[in-house]
């Protein structure tokens, strides 16, 4: 409230169906009736999500080839370059590049960046850490971790959002409300 | 107590031939997420506050033992010439093995889509952490000045101009077991984002809706979220997979490539992954039995899930026999009098051969008993023949270690090894360390992933109504 005019609140339509299968075919009529912003919230992944929503291919597969073949290139060239290249040592008369014996580590480091692309890219992806978003504003959205399935649609400012509030209630959700982003 | 009232309710008896349930009762995801977290807005009870006692004790002793090794070197310990490793390096590979379990179970499980590894992945992949981190201890504070240890292990620019030796497996080891740390620990974390927003959702009070809210990251249960989550933690799945069969690959090169009469064996590699299944499946056991009856979690954690375990026992004893019998059969067909004095003679009547057969009896002999469905079924042979297992996988390690180094090639270097104190101090402290976090974990972090649960109970649920349509439209579509 201390800075005034500036605010503009982001506005959501939630509505809550009583099964997955309800959920998904809301979402599906929801889109049809060309809302952009669509998102489901669920306790956990349904199948034909990805459908309803529209989505596309998922991004992660790329992301963790790409951290997982970084992690070979990294690892083998560091072995080349630390014990051929730069302080070779003989050892029992070993060769100083030996690629036999830099496959274990270029494996490990391999697993590792590839694993953690995984997890760094899932949530650079999905935004988060985002402890605050406008849909918790809404005491019945608890439930989206527990047993609720909710569909909710971004109302962009200055449309109407009457309107998709009417659009959600006539999807077949069993309640339907209109969220409003708090000033903090 | 649930289970029985529904079987009641239900008006058919069930068809024994029938699969054993995974879930039991009637459960909606309200039932799930107020019986698995149940135990979290409780008060810890008495016998939690009494083990916790205990745990935090032997943690004590764990910081006594590294602060007397650390003051004085590790002379405070029995380790002496040939018998150089012993009691630090038998731990971290007893741990490291122990860990194994967690992410067979949560990983190579979940590729071979077996729906009853959801019960116990999460309970058995914080073993997994807390395993690993008793056994970093162990290669860390063996260096006597772990502050030294660094550089010779880490490859960072330094002023020596001096890096690791690639060709080691010391340092393959470094890499494998800080990469399995790791990775574990992502995975475990992905796994239970959702169930720690179920947590700050159906909290009470404002601090733990405050606590497990950061930690849940703000996690919506957005589809968009789900689409990419789902991915990545099949494709962690997948990198984890190959990723626990090699680290214990790599720590039984450790021994393998040394000329060392009972270490250098080809047989290794695969016996030792078999072995650190066995014992991670006996931990988990061992912990399981009593903690589904305190938790309230004997709904989901049903005697099929422990009786599955035990079959996965049996086939890794099985798999740790057949080591055992290759070990002494290379070693008499190759001809070497050392490698056939070692198996022969040393380990069977040398002075520590009452270990030797402790080791028979507990690897070999026990997890026999599991042929037989009594036994797969009955919780306190279960838990015994676990113990047994965890103690006969022990003294496997010092077999292999102590006996190998204490008699090798010439008899002049022969030389007895015996644990001080501190050597047990810090191995009963790693005991006490690790049932310390399992507490905390207990107590704080749902001990099932509740999410998965909901999952597979909407997936039961489906299956079952698609199978009760398709036998009502005698053969209809779908």
């Amino acid at each position: 409230m201390s800075h005034g005019s500036s605010f503009v609140p982001r506005r959501f339509v939630l509505g809550q169906f009583a099964t997955a299968e309800a959920l998904l075919e809301g979402t599906t009529k929801m889109r049809s009736k060309g809302h952009k912003k669509i998102d489901t919230h669920t306790p956990y992944p349904i199948h034909g999500l990805e459908k309803a929503l529209g989505l596309g291919r998922p991004k992660i597969p790329l992301i963790v080839l790409i951290g997982a073949l970084t992690g070979a290139v990294l690892a083998y060239a560091m072995m080349y370059y630390m014990n051929a290249y730069d302080w070779p040592i003989n050892v029992a008369n070993r060769p100083p590049h030996s690629p036999i014996l830099n496959i274990p580590i270029t494996f490990e480091l391999t697993v590792l960046l590839g694993g953690t692309s995984a997890f760094l890219g899932t949530f650079v992806l999905a935004g988060l850490p985002e402890p605050y978003h406008p849909l918790f504003e809404a005491e019945s959205f608890r439930r989206a971790s527990i047993d609720g399935f909710f569909c909710s649609v971004e109302v962009p400012a200055g449309q109407d959002v009457d309107g998709a509030l009417a659009d959600m209630q006539s999807v077949g959700s069993t309640e339907a409300q209109i969220v409003e982003e708090s000033e903090r | 107590m649930s289970g029985a009232k529904s079987s009641a309710a239900m008006p058919v008896s069930r068809d024994p031939l029938e699969p054993a349930l995974m879930i039991e009762g009637q459960q909606t995801d309200a039932t799930l997420n107020d019986s698995l977290f149940d135990y979290i807005w409780k008060l810890p009870s008495d016998g939690w506050k009494k083990l916790f006692g205990v745990a935090l004790a032997g943690f004590g002793l764990l910081v006594i033992g590294i602060t007397i090794t650390l003051a004085k070197g590790i002379g405070a310990w029995g380790n002496n010439i040939p018998v150089g490793w012993a009691f630090d390096i038998i731990n971290f590979v007893w741990w490291i093995g122990i860990g194994h379990a967690g992410t067979l179970i949560s990983a190579i499980l979940l590729l071979f889509q077996q729906k009853w590894r959801t019960s116990i992945n999460r309970f058995a992949e914080a073993m997994t952490l807390f395993a690993v981190m008793c056994a970093l201890l162990f290669p860390l504070i063996h260096t006597g000045r772990p502050w030294f240890a660094a550089y010779w292990l880490m490859p960072y620019p330094s002023v020596q101009g001096i890096w690791p030796q690639f060709k080691s497996p010391l340092v393959w080891d470094v890499f494998a077991v800080s990469t399995y740390f790791t990775i574990s620990l992502l995975f475990w974390f992905l796994g239970l984002v959702p169930d720690l927003a179920s947590l700050r959702d159906s909290s009470k009070s404002r601090t733990a809706r405050f606590v497990y809210g950061m930690f849940a990251l703000g996690w919506r249960g957005s589809g968009r979220h789900w689409a990419e989550y789902k991915w990545a933690y099949l494709l962690l799945a997948g990198l984890s997979t190959p990723l626990v069969l090699s680290v214990h690959t790599i720590v039984s090169f450790d021994f393998a490539v040394s000329v060392l009469p009972g270490w250098h064996t080809t047989i290794f590699p695969p016996y030792f992954v078999a072995g650190a299944v066995f014992s991670g499946f006996a931990m988990v056991v061992t912990w399981m039995i009593p903690a589904r009856e305190v938790l309230g979690l004997k709904h989901v954690v049903t005697l099929k899930h422990l009786e599955n375990m035990c079959k996965v026992m049996l086939a890794t004893g099985m798999m740790v026999s057949y080591g055992y019998i290759m070990e002494h059969f290379i070693a008499w067909y190759s001809g070497n009098e050392y490698e056939f004095s070692i198996f022969f003679r040393t380990r069977q009547r040398g002075p520590y051969a009452p270990i030797y057969w402790l080791m028979i009896f507990c690897n070999v002999v026990t997890p026999n008993i599991f042929w037989f469905k009594k036994a797969r079924t009955n919780l306190g042979v279960m838990w015994i023949a676990s113990i047994l297992i965890n103690v006969g996988m022990w003294c496997e390690r010092f077999v292999i270690i102590v006996t190998s180094l204490h008699r090798d090639f010439l008899p002049s270097k022969w030389e007895m090894y015996y644990p001080t104190w501190v050597d047990w101090a810090v191995f009963a402290g790693t005991v006490g360390m690790f049932s310390t976090l399992f507490l905390l974990f207990l107590k704080f972090v749902p001990a099932v992933a509740a999410t998965e649960i909901k999952e597979l109970r909407h997936e039961l649920e489906h299956d079952a109504h698609e199978h009760a349509h398709g036998v009502a439209a005698a053969g209809g579509a779908h």
